[in-house]
């Protein structure tokens, strides 16, 4: 009989200061004279590897930071990774591809993610789409050909009672109306960032002073 | 938990009542009482995953269906299979899972065996869907194994068996619910051990083989059980021919002590036998050519020509070399043909290169040439270790109950090994191991001694040695004081703590395995390497409490049939010594006829004996000597010496064949074996007395500071997982996985030469020279070099060849070789 | 406005509230920590939860105290306390505020937790989308380690807890406790097999315990004030405390609103959220998210408690209440909800993968006017096949909305399968040769 307990014991920890990207993937870089991703966020991947006792847990952090850095995973780090983890590649790719927030191929600098969900749609998120679709003239799937923005549709994001709202990279931006989704647009198109993303989220705002 | 118990349970199955252990999987207790619970994705050897919902089952007092796969039996359970609620949930599950399914069974090669079919059929389904099937790209996963996804019903059977039972894995179920499918990393074809397990447990015909796409439907098949001839596990294989064709290898689950695993040698390997190169006449020199010719004319010939060399010169110019690929009767016939018919003691076989050794050393100290302990105590083992086996490779099945006792049953691992723990998708004992001591093949043995020495100097021992064996203790310890944990260290380049860690594990365990590989037996320390374990043993108390043993492992199949048979030079049948009075006169009388009187010759010796003219004939069954000895040896010169040589081969080999025999015979030395003997405690006193005394101060001695001058490699002959015995290079499916033999050499190593995969190297050393392709591997230790044994012909030239003085082993398979970019 | 007191939107509620520490002590925050920590025995602090009646506020509502005993008693590794952040049940946003605008709330919480399961470490696996609440936390985390309220030998009682952020990366069913595992683990969100449960085989495979957020943020609030204050708030004795319902849809004033267990939908509706937004009354609601069935206006007096809910066909869940106005199709309704539940399957159990992909389609077609009068039964027959027969909850799920849809609103499903029927849009062939 299988002892139920093996699920875990596959992997065991080791010191964080002896990482090494191994010694294949350093001699192929060593190679092509770029830095790997290991050598490059050394400290941020230490830190992450101390939090979890057993280092597979490391894998979707560390998948957030190969995305942060090449805007999608590349197959060589997740080669690296994998080596890091003492894992192999399939393990990681497995896990990589059940996810719906990593991207395996590049996506535009601001990927848009609008929530088609029921909640949203109730309030109109059909119409943001299509707004979109016509500002942008892409459709979900697709990005621009400047490489600026990417559509997506999504399900629903936590923001139910805010909708119709989109994601565009890390930021929230929700009661969307035409008016809003076109000034939005034009302060990522110049300044990178727009003021009308979310904060701290509370709905409704607490009744001020008037009453 | 759901782990079984000695605690039986009595529960109820449609109104029969079975009692089975606590744990037992509801659908496993069915089973004994003859109740087939439909299943998808269960399997015995894999944890219960229960996710094709096939299995359900009524319980008495639980509100829900339950999976007869993840339920433990617990007492009093009343189970109930045949309810309408059951049949409807069967039924349902079944359309849910046809839904998907193409429904190609018309070209679909799992047609006629297919579990969905068959449940189909059972439950005579029927479908509403009428709705777009999701589709898959075929995908070429390899030249050996194709995957249709559409056919897949994500039992996820073949995952967890490369992840659980394999411990490669190398496939990664990907993407997320219906569009989920198996596939393998990056762009290039999949890359892994090629056991064949997933064609296997595939319940549907979603992975294949490509070797016999389109071929067959089952029932055209005839099969046959046999053994499979790659390798020392000796697997139990199903055989299954079309006609005269060999269109499948594969093995029943339950089947042989391989349990229905295999590995690609065994799954992929069987066109070795039908390759158009096999001889199918007998051939003799003629004017220096081969000519062929008839049966009777050869036999007439080969009888005529031995009569005139021993009339002329004597039964004892008369000598015989077989290999342990050979059935026991064949072995046995060989040697009683040479000892009564021509009347000569030189006989040898491959257990020669190595076995030998470990044969010799279990002699002397535990007076049993077999293993003490079975197969299933590799299993039960508390601590196992594993000396220069690269069983994965080397040992492929052997090495699966390895990775169960570790993975499944916690034992501890102790490995001394050339290998590198890098995960990757081969599988890596290393990786398992919990004290892994990663030592070049030749100095396997100081790791060794090390163990010893932390054994002794923390009072590891058997609290009782010291007092019933005062001289060996002293003496063992006088000489383990005279090598420092400096010079181990310089060594090894392990700390002394790790060998204190790894001695405590051992000492501190019930049922304690030594497993000894070829990568030991066959290097120059093989015969006192196993005395070294052996000493391991004694000193802790571990050779002959319950579970505990010295196993070595063979090579060939039949390497210790061999031994028992008679056809090693120094052994009469039953392995008894040839220099027993007794035990001549015991098979003289048998076979009613005198034994020859001389001790005999082995292997090398006969050589010499050949090259000085004193061995006029020879015949040799399924070796050969000049592509697998070293040049130093002069075996070409020896055996060109001969006035008659005959061959029998299946192919012509750089020996020369001359006749031919059947095709590969199937038995296997550790088959279903009897009861291990016991070691033999009065052999062991005997040994712990003054046997122990002969080659103590070989084995332990200071140790030289050795240093490889630069620009070299430790070249190293190691076996390949996919080449095994003489025929693999000769089977078109082990060949599309490993076509030829490279050189394996570190990443760093890489560095160093500056060489990338595909590069050309030249390779000399004192002895000789050769030209090769090299591959990065990051399992090849720095330092180290790997060549394929199957591929090394030319290699066998670099080295140079020690003769064990007691043994008789001919040891060649390390040497220091400088190593250069070619273009 | 509120005719009850708040208790955990209460901070928040006030004017210039950022929940950094400082605003977070001043009202009174830590204290419950300060209180507890070595003066209260672990296995009290859990009998004083089991006896404020507080239940699981994630969705299946089970009784926190009574769960947090399952863990064995004589276990000697280490334990784990995740806190389930994953919050993707369409419907519910709740987490999300009180993780962003009151995160000290949720981490004394936690820490509380931990003490009563002799836990040292936990994670809070947040859903990936939500970086803001992610990095909110993080910061919070960081002040509170400073203040010593997390890390080691918190306020110098020698005992040691650790919090960590896990992302999560777009699976709904990372939700599910044993999927959650599995994803913290680094593997694919898939559910595990029950028994055994996370409390003896968790995280790693060792003793754990899953929470939801707001079941957390109710702890310091709880031992500060007792069980018996906690026990007569709401609707006792099953269903005691606050819910803060996330109100969604067609109504004027959508948001979280905080009200006691037991308020009926009604007064939420029309009271709290402000009423439907124009003029066209309710057509239907869901009481708990995306996984409850809908129910009609009929349902509009139905105390939102545990019991009362669930005797009116549906389940209170994670608290989302949306509403729809007349005028929505309610087969559009499913086939939405039934999208979501198509992507985000697992794919692990047969019933569930395959039924999903095989609903949806049909949905898809009924919904564009291709249906036929039997896929109707067809329909109920496949969630009939699908519920109770899965590896974990979201089975029973997914068939909700078909179900509740096809029971309360099936005239809208044959009416347009008539209208393809008329439109002769599917024109049954005869099968064989003429
Ligand atoms: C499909 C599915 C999704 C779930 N999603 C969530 C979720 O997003 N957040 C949550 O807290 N619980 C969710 N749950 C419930 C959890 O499994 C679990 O019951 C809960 O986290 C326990 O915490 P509680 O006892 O505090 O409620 C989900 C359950 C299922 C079956
Ligand atoms: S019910 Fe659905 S989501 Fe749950 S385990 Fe099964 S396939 Fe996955
Ligand atoms: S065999 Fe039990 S669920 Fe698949």
């Amino acid at each position: 009989m299988w002892s139920w307990g093996s699920v875990i014991g596959e992997t065991r920890a080791v010191d964080i200061r002896s990482l090494s990207a191994g010694p294949l993937r350093a001699y192929q870089h060593q190679d092509c004279g770029s830095m790997t991703f290991l050598e490059k966020y050394k400290d941020e991947i230490a830190d992450i590897l101390s939090r979890y006792p057993v280092m597979r847990s490391a894998l979707i952090p560390l998948l957030y930071v190969a995305q942060r850095d090449q805007g999608y995973v590349t197959e060589s780090a997740m080669q690296e990774i994998a080596h890091l983890l003492r894992l192999t590649p399939p393990q990681v790719y497995e896990t990589i591809t059940f996810y719906t927030m990593f991207n395996l191929k590049p996506v535009g600098k601001f990927h848009i993610q609008v929530c088609k969900s029921l909640m949203c749609a109730l309030v109109g998120s059909d119409t943001v789409i299509e707004w979109i679709k016509v500002k942008l003239g892409i459709a979900p799937g697709e990005s621009t050909a400047d490489g600026l923005f990417s559509l997506s549709v999504v399900e629903c994001l936590a923001a139910c009672g805010t909708g119709p709202m989109m994601q565009i990279n890390e930021d929230y931006y929700e009661q969307l109306t035409e008016g809003k989704l076109d000034r939005i647009l034009a302060d990522l198109r110049s300044t990178g960032t727009s003021p009308l993303k979310s904060g701290p989220f509370m709905w409704p705002e607490p009744v001020t002073g008037k009453g | 938990m759901p782990e079984t118990t000695s605690q039986m349970v009595r529960i109820t199955i449609d109104g029969m009542t079975v009692h089975v252990p606590k744990g037992t999987l509801v659908i496993e207790a069915a089973r004994r009482v003859g109740v087939m619970i439909p299943h998808f994705c269960y399997h015995p050897k894999l944890k219960p995953d229960a996710n094709c919902r096939m299995c359900l089952v009524e319980i008495e007092k639980m509100p829900k269906l339950q999976t007869a796969c993840s339920t433990p039996a617990d007492e009093g359970m009343n189970i109930r299979t045949a309810t309408t609620a059951v049949d409807d949930a069967h039924k349902s599950v079944l359309e849910f899972i046809l839904a998907n399914h193409p429904l190609d069974c018309p070209v679909c090669d799992q047609g006629g065996k297919c579990d969905l079919q068959d449940f189909s059929h059972q439950y005579t389904a029927t479908s509403r869907f009428v709705e777009t099937k999701r589709i898959f790209q075929k995908e070429y996963f390899s030249p050996l194994i194709e995957t249709q996804m559409n056919r897949c019903v994500q039992c996820l059977r073949c995952v967890r068996y490369c992840d659980e039972v394999m411990d490669v894995k190398a496939l990664a179920p990907v993407g997320r619910g219906t569009m989920t499918e198996i596939k393998h990393f990056g762009s290039h074809p999949l890359d892994c051990e090629f056991c064949g397990g997933c064609v296997q447990i595939c319940p549907v015909g979603a992975i294949t083989s490509r070797l016999s796409m389109y071929e067959y439907r089952p029932w055209m098949l005839k099969r046959a059980e046999t053994i499979c001839g790659y390798c020392g596990d000796g697997c139990q294989i199903t055989v299954q021919t079309k006609g005269q064709e060999l269109i499948e290898v594969n093995s029943a689950h339950g089947a042989g002590r391989n349990n229905g695993d295999l590995c690609a040698r065994g799954f992929f390997g069987f066109h070795a036998a039908s390759d158009p190169q096999r001889l199918t006449h007998p051939l003799i020199r003629r004017d220096g050519r081969l000519m062929q010719t008839t049966w009777e004319e050869a036999l007439e010939y080969v009888a005529g020509r031995v009569g005139e060399i021993q009339a002329a010169y004597g039964g004892q110019s008369v000598g015989g070399l077989i290999s342990g690929r050979c059935t026991n009767e064949e072995l046995y016939l060989f040697q009683k043909f040479l000892r009564v018919a021509v009347g000569t003691n030189h006989i040898d076989s491959s257990a020669r290169y190595g076995h030998v050794n470990g044969l010799q050393a279990m002699r002397l100290v535990q007076g049993t040439h077999r293993w003490t302990v079975t197969f299933d105590d590799i299993l039960d083992a508390d601590v196992l270790i594993l000396v220069g086996t690269n069983i994965t490779e080397t040992n492929p099945i052997t090495g699966l109950k390895v990775k169960e006792a570790v993975k499944k049953r916690r034992a501890t691992l102790i490995t001394i090994e050339s290998l590198e723990p890098v995960v990757d998708t081969m599988s890596n004992i290393a990786n398992l191991s919990h004290h892994h001591f990663r030592i070049p093949t030749s100095d396997t043995h100081h790791a060794i001694v090390g163990l010893v020495k932390a054994v002794l100097e923390q009072n590891l021992t058997q609290p009782d040695l010291a007092q019933r064996h005062p001289t060996y203790f002293n003496a063992m310890t006088s000489a383990l004081q005279q090598i420092s944990w400096q010079e181990i260290q310089t060594a090894t380049g392990i700390e002394p703590e790790a060998y204190v860690r790894a001695a405590k594990a051992a000492a501190g365990a019930r049922r304690v395995v030594i497993v000894a590989g070829q990568l030991l037996l066959r290097s120059e320390q093989g015969y006192s390497g196993c005395l070294t374990l052996f000493d391991l043993l004694l000193l802790t108390g571990k050779l002959d409490g319950p579970g505990c043993g010295f196993a070595p492992l063979a090579e060939e199949n039949n390497d210790q049939g061999a031994v028992e048979m008679g056809t090693v030079t120094e052994l009469l049948p039953g392995a008894q010594p040839i220099t027993s009075g007794t035990e001549r006169e015991r098979i003289a009388k048998q076979w009613k006829s005198e034994l020859p009187t001389d001790t005999g010759a082995s292997l090398i010796e006969m050589l010499e004996r050949a090259r000085a003219g004193s061995l006029k004939a020879m015949f040799i069954v399924g070796e050969n000597p000049v592509g697998s000895l070293p040049a130093a040896i002069h075996a070409e010169t020896s055996l060109r010496n001969l006035d008659l040589l005959v061959c029998q081969e299946l192919f012509l080999t750089e020996t020369a064949a001359k006749e031919i025999r059947s095709l590969i015979p199937g038995y296997s030395s550790l088959g279903p074996t009897p009861l291990p003997p016991k070691v033999d405690r009065s052999v062991v006193d005997r040994y712990l007395t003054d046997g122990y005394q002969r080659d103590l101060a070989t084995r332990y001695h200071p140790i030289p500071r050795a240093s490889r001058p630069d620009g070299t490699v430790r070249l190293e002959l190691t076996q390949s997982l996919f080449h095994s015995g003489k025929l693999s290079t000769r089977s078109k499916g082990l060949l599309q996985v490993e076509g030829s033999g490279r050189l394996r050499i570190s990443p760093s190593d890489a560095a160093r030469f500056a060489l990338s995969d595909g590069d050309r190297v030249r390779l000399s050393s004192t002895s000789g020279e050769m030209t090769t392709e090299v591959k990065i591997m990051e399992r090849v230790p720095q330092g180290t070099a790997w060549f394929p044994y199957h591929f090394g012909q030319a290699a066998v030239h670099l080295f140079e060849c020690a003769i064990d003085p007691i043994t008789h082993v001919p040891s060649f398979r390390t040497a220091t070789v400088s190593m250069m970019k070619v273009a | 406005m509120p005719k009850h007191e708040l208790i955990l939107l209460k901070n928040m509620m006030q004017p210039g509230y950022t929940g950094s520490l400082t605003d977070y002590e001043k009202t009174g925050g830590y204290q419950a920590l300060r209180n507890t920590l070595g003066k209260i025995a672990p296995a009290d602090v859990t009998t004083i939860v089991r006896k404020s009646g507080l239940r699981g506020r994630g969705g299946a509502g089970f009784p926190t105290g009574v769960k947090w005993g399952f863990l064995p008693k004589d276990y000697q590794g280490p334990r784990y306390l995740c806190c389930n952040a994953d919050e993707s049940e369409p419907g519910t946003f709740k987490d999300r505020q009180l993780m962003e605008r009151d995160p000290h709330q949720v981490l004394e919480g936690i820490v509380l937790a931990c003490y009563a399961i002799g836990s040292e470490t936990a994670y809070i696996y947040i859903r990936g989308e939500m970086v803001l609440g992610s990095k909110i936390l993080e910061q919070a985390i960081g002040e509170a380690r400073v203040a010593g309220y997390i890390g080691k030998n918190i306020l110098g009682t020698g005992i040691n807890v650790d919090v960590w952020v896990h992302r999560g990366a777009g699976a709904y069913i990372c939700g599910e406790e044993t999927a959650l595992l599995e994803s913290l683990e680094g593997k694919r969100g898939l559910p595990r097999i029950k028994p055994p449960f996370p409390a003896t085989h968790g995280l790693y495979n060792k003793p754990t315990v899953v929470n939801n957020v707001e079941t957390l943020a109710n702890l310091p609030h709880i031992i500060t004030r007792g069980p018996e204050w906690f026990a007569a708030i709401g609707s006792p004795p099953k269903s005691t405390g606050t819910r803060v319902f996330c109100v969604s849809g067609h109504v004027k004033r959508p948001g979280n609103y905080e009200v006691p267990m037991g308020m009926t939908v009604r007064e939420l509706v029309y009271e709290y959220a402000g009423g439907m937004r124009s003029d066209k009354p309710m057509k239907a609601f869901i009481p708990g998210g995306a996984s409850a069935p809908f129910l009609t206006p009929a349902h509009l007096d139905v105390k939102l408690d545990f019991e009362h809910v669930a005797a009116a066909g549906s389940m209170l869940g994670s608290g989302g209440v949306t509403v729809m106005e007349e005028g929505t199709s309610m087969v559009w309704a499913a086939l939405r909800l039934m999208e979501f539940f198509y992507h985000e399957s697992c794919g692990k159990c047969s019933p569930c993968r395959e039924g999903s992909s095989w609903l949806v389609q049909t949905m898809r077609r009924i919904s564009a006017k291709r249906g036929r009068m039997e896929d109707l039964e067809t329909l109920l027959d496949l969630c009939k096949n699908i519920a109770g027969r899965t590896v974990c909850a979201f089975g029973d799920a997914e068939v909700a909305p078909i179900q509740s849809t096809l029971k309360h609103w099936r005239q809208e499903y044959v009416d347009l399968i008539n209208e393809a029927e008329t439109a002769n849009l599917i024109r049954p062939e005869p099968v064989g040769r003429p």
